[in-house]
């Protein structure tokens, strides 16, 4: 009888994950392995009927010398750290300026959540209606400051620090939200010993605190970063990578090779080695995070 | 005395919330506040500005005329009420489809009879799913699609979606179930209740907070995705993204329907997550926590 029982929950234990592991096959495993694949040919996607050719490593040599990905490796990584770090230090920073149980911390949670649930696509373009050089509000703030209109956009270097900003107001309220959220369930006894002993809130912040909220940050700074080198909806409604290069970003430069240059060979071969960079840095980061897991609220 | 005495009683909130001292304390709560109120403010008024409003320079920051001009013209011209209905279907679909069956993968792989090496392996894998770059499958979802003639359906998203919110929805729902107490189920079986009828009836029932959670962060991911949108979307299956970024390229300056489609595609989103905040915030911490 109770075998029987096993052997019946067994068969709905594997009855419960199949549709998931057939929709992921598909729809996930398929894809990559098919990217694989078509990484070892040559394929033009605006001529569906020509077969495609096989060309052996030509699409992974083709990465070295490719001046382009170099350029938009590196403004990936660069984003990708300073985004991260501004996020961070001032979403930890705001985080503790709100830490009460009052009605206007409440409130103000809840205006920054709006950021975040926002649609990114629906961030940038407001961006651009603000950051527009001749009719844009940003300029005219800055006008009264007498600094003469900026190209927000046109410019390279300003392009690359709208594009920065921006994500910073899109996903400091995530990290402030995350890190509120670390902050609630701090043990209160240790900072109220600290206070007995006469301790002052900076102290409290670099020797409690600080310490005590590092698993969370870990795990945000984490999050960011791998997130932070999929950035596409807001570069694509701002500057699409322009002007030139300057805000070309990999996922940008992938989409372009695979849906704009219809080289689908060379795209899928670069999302080959994009994804295993990123299985890499997933990887290292989950090794360190397995050191501060057992802390975690 | 009477001031020394309330320092020492001060509450651990206060403590944390002046590290650096009331000044700066004020000074970044209203930094904070005006950068993320001022740029929602102008999308909220540009929406509602007349064109010659909306062009202007120096800009108008309080309209002497509101008007609906804006929102009429894309729910008239472009036609936005089919990309509401879509982004509306794909949304709710997606959420109902990913719940269940992530529920119940989570559910198999947190409290199912599976070896020990085998849960282990799901939750790797659906973990690794979750970090993985959605552009690393999109040129062979599309050259699939393609071939399947799946290009500009409602299906072609609502599959994509699912996909990329499956693994999510099973890490959150695993942390729920793991809090679920194994005397409750154990007390089930003993009654002779079986794997499915413990899930539907006893366990699902107790994790509503989790599916909430999991339902909120699943719809709005879905509503706001762009990517696999524009790749699959021709014209019949365009959602409310993929009109907000058309604005951009297809037309310079037309702020003022711009912002009234951001606007449509915003409230949506804000009112649903407002309505369950603590759950929201709560599914995103464990989510963020979890992995």
């Amino acid at each position: 009888m109770k075998l029987q029982k096993r052997r019946s929950d067994k068969f709905a234990c594997w009855a419960f994950l199949t549709p998931t592991l057939i929709f992921l096959g598909i729809t996930a495993l398929f894809p990559l392995l098919y990217s694989f694949y078509l990484s070892f040919f040559r394929l033009k996607l605006n001529l569906p009927n020509q077969a495609p050719t096989f060309v052996g490593l030509e699409n992974y040599l083709k990465m070295f010398t490719d001046s382009m990905l170099h350029v938009s490796t590196w403004n990936t990584i660069v984003f990708a750290c300073i985004s991260v770090a501004l996020e961070v230090v001032l979403g930890l920073m705001v985080a503790m300026v709100i830490c009460s149980d009052s009605m206007w911390s409440r409130v103000a949670t809840s205006i920054f959540m709006i950021p975040m649930i926002m649609a990114p696509v629906a961030i940038g373009t407001m961006w651009r209606m603000m950051l527009d050089a001749s009719t844009g509000v940003i300029n005219y703030f800055l006008s009264f400051f007498g600094v003469d209109p900026v190209q927000w956009l046109a410019d390279p270097t300003m392009a690359k620090i709208s594009v920065l900003l921006v994500n910073v107001w899109q996903l400091t309220p995530w990290v402030t939200v995350i890190c509120a959220a670390g902050l609630k369930a701090l043990p209160q006894d240790c900072i109220q010993a600290a206070l007995v002993d006469g301790a002052t809130p900076r102290q409290i912040f670099w020797k409690i605190v600080l310490p005590l909220i590092k698993p969370v940050l870990v795990i945000v700074v984490m999050m960011r970063f791998t997130d932070a080198f999929k950035v596409f909806d807001t570069i694509y409604v701002m500057t699409n990578g322009g002007p030139g290069t300057a805000t070309e970003m990999l996922p940008n430069f992938i989409y372009k090779q695979g849906l704009k240059y219809y080289d689908a060979g060379y795209a899928a071969a670069l999302a080959i080695v994009f994804v295993l960079v990123m299985a890499l840095i997933t990887l290292f980061f989950l090794n360190l995070r397995k050191k501060e897991e057992d802390n975690v609220w | 005395m009477v001031k020394r005495r309330k320092k020492d009683l001060a509450s651990t909130d206060y403590v944390i919330s002046n590290f650096a001292g009331p000044y700066v304390k004020w000074i970044l709560v209203v930094f904070s506040l005006v950068s993320v109120i001022f740029p929602l403010y102008w999308l909220t008024i540009s929406a509602f500005k007349l064109e010659q409003d909306y062009r202007a320079y120096p800009p108008v920051f309080f309209p002497s005329q509101l008007t609906l001009d804006s929102f009429i013209e894309v729910f008239t011209k472009n036609q936005l009420m089919n990309n509401l209905i879509n982004s509306a279907t794909i949304s709710v679909v997606t959420t109902v489809i990913t719940l269940l069956i992530g529920s119940m993968a989570a559910y198999a792989v947190q409290r199912g009879p599976l070896g020990k090496k085998a849960k282990n392996f799901f939750g790797l894998w659906f973990m690794v799913q979750k970090m993985y770059p959605a552009i690393a499958t999109a040129i062979p979802v599309y050259l699939v699609m393609r071939s399947l003639k799946l290009i500009d359906t409602l299906l072609a998203m609502i599959i994509m979606n699912t996909s990329f919110n499956l693994p999510l929805v099973i890490w959150l729902m695993m942390g729920f179930f793991e809090q679920v107490p194994y005397e409750l189920e154990e007390s089930a079986m003993l009654d002779g209740s079986g794997f499915t009828h413990r899930f539907f009836n006893i366990i699902l029932p107790i994790t509503k907070p989790g599916l909430v959670a999991s339902a909120i962060l699943t719809f709005t991911a879905t509503w706001n995705e762009f990517l696999f949108a524009v790749i699959l979307s021709i014209n019949k299956s365009k959602t409310l993204p993929v009109v907000i970024a058309g604005f951009i390229t297809d037309r310079g300056l037309a702020w003022g329907p711009m912002a009234a489609s951001a606007l449509v595609t915003l409230v949506p989103v804000v009112i649903l997550t407002l309505l369950v905040q603590k759950d929201f915030v709560k599914g995103m911490a464990m989510g963020a926590v979890k992995g």
